[in-house]
């Protein structure tokens, strides 16, 4: 089974989004900001990782830059409720490979973890 | 400030609160005033920088909040919902301030948001900016929610 982190700082999301995903994936960790998720990837070194934007300390664009500077092959799936075209094109342009954006549909979360697997 | 800005946070709050609520909102009033400052016991404020700048401070009394959290969460038992509320209310503020982020920002303009800061009734001692607001009262059968839009034009502030 496939090992995945999830990264937001709001619980209640962080609830969600495991509900989704451990049917049918391992969710090994879960951080509340940029860097408990550096921590955790380097820790666990997941198969993937789920990865707010929007959080304090440090956001998750810097995250996705610093994870992708050391893992390059990381696969990082970002659930955001900022949507904007700016952003989603600065997200996938760093190495994202999907961006989902808030509220989602539980259907579109767990079909963008599968694609990284296709 | 400019009036379409109200459009595009009600379009943004119904659809978010359809979604993840199953809550039907209804635009009931609109203000102005001169500070975002809620005037109801529950608030959350988002901050804006980028193409815009100023505050957005969502508000609702505790047991809209609560419904929030309860209808975000249908499998958790009261007590875990009542520890989830604050957490629900913010989340809930985010997504509808992201989605309106995404009008405001249009094709080319980046909108940044603050994590949402959750206050309750006695904690209202801080400092909210003196920015013209307007102040949307929305109706639904779990009671109202107030929006406090106050933004400027943010160019330079890079």
């Amino acid at each position: 089974m496939q090992k995945g982190i999830i990264v937001d700082d709001a619980s209640i999301m962080r609830i969600r989004l495991r509900e989704i995903l451990e049917k049918e994936y391992a969710i090994v960790a879960e951080a509340a900001n940029g860097e408990e998720a550096l921590q955790m990837y380097n820790e666990h070194v997941p198969d993937f990782l789920t990865l707010d934007i929007t959080m304090p300390q440090m956001n998750g664009l810097q995250a996705l830059k610093s994870i992708l500077s050391t893992h390059p092959d990381a696969r990082v799936v970002i659930v955001s409720a900022v949507g904007q075209k700016q952003i989603v094109f600065e997200a996938l342009e760093l190495g994202a490979k999907d961006f989902i954006v808030k509220p989602f549909d539980p259907d579109r979360v767990l079909k963008a973890i599968h694609r990284l697997f296709a | 400030m400019k009036a379409e800005y109200a459009n595009i946070f009600i379009r943004s709050a119904v659809e978010v609160f359809q979604k993840e609520a199953n809550v039907r909102l209804t635009r009931k009033d609109l203000a102005k005033k001169s500070s975002p400052m809620p005037s109801l016991p529950v608030s959350i404020i988002v901050g804006i920088t980028g193409l815009l700048r100023g505050q957005v401070v969502y508000a609702m009394d505790q047991g809209f909040a609560f419904s929030v959290a309860k209808a975000m969460l249908p499998n958790k038992l009261p007590t875990e919902v009542r520890k989830l509320t604050n957490s629900a209310v913010s989340e809930i503020a985010n997504m509808i301030t992201g989605q309106a982020s995404i009008a405001l920002a249009g094709e080319t303009g980046t909108i940044d948001l603050t994590p949402p800061a959750v206050l309750m009734g006695s904690d209202l001692s801080m400092d909210f900016l003196d920015i013209p607001t307007i102040a949307l009262s929305l109706i639904s059968e779990i009671g109202v929610l107030e929006i406090n839009i106050a933004l400027m034009d943010g160019k330079g502030d890079d």
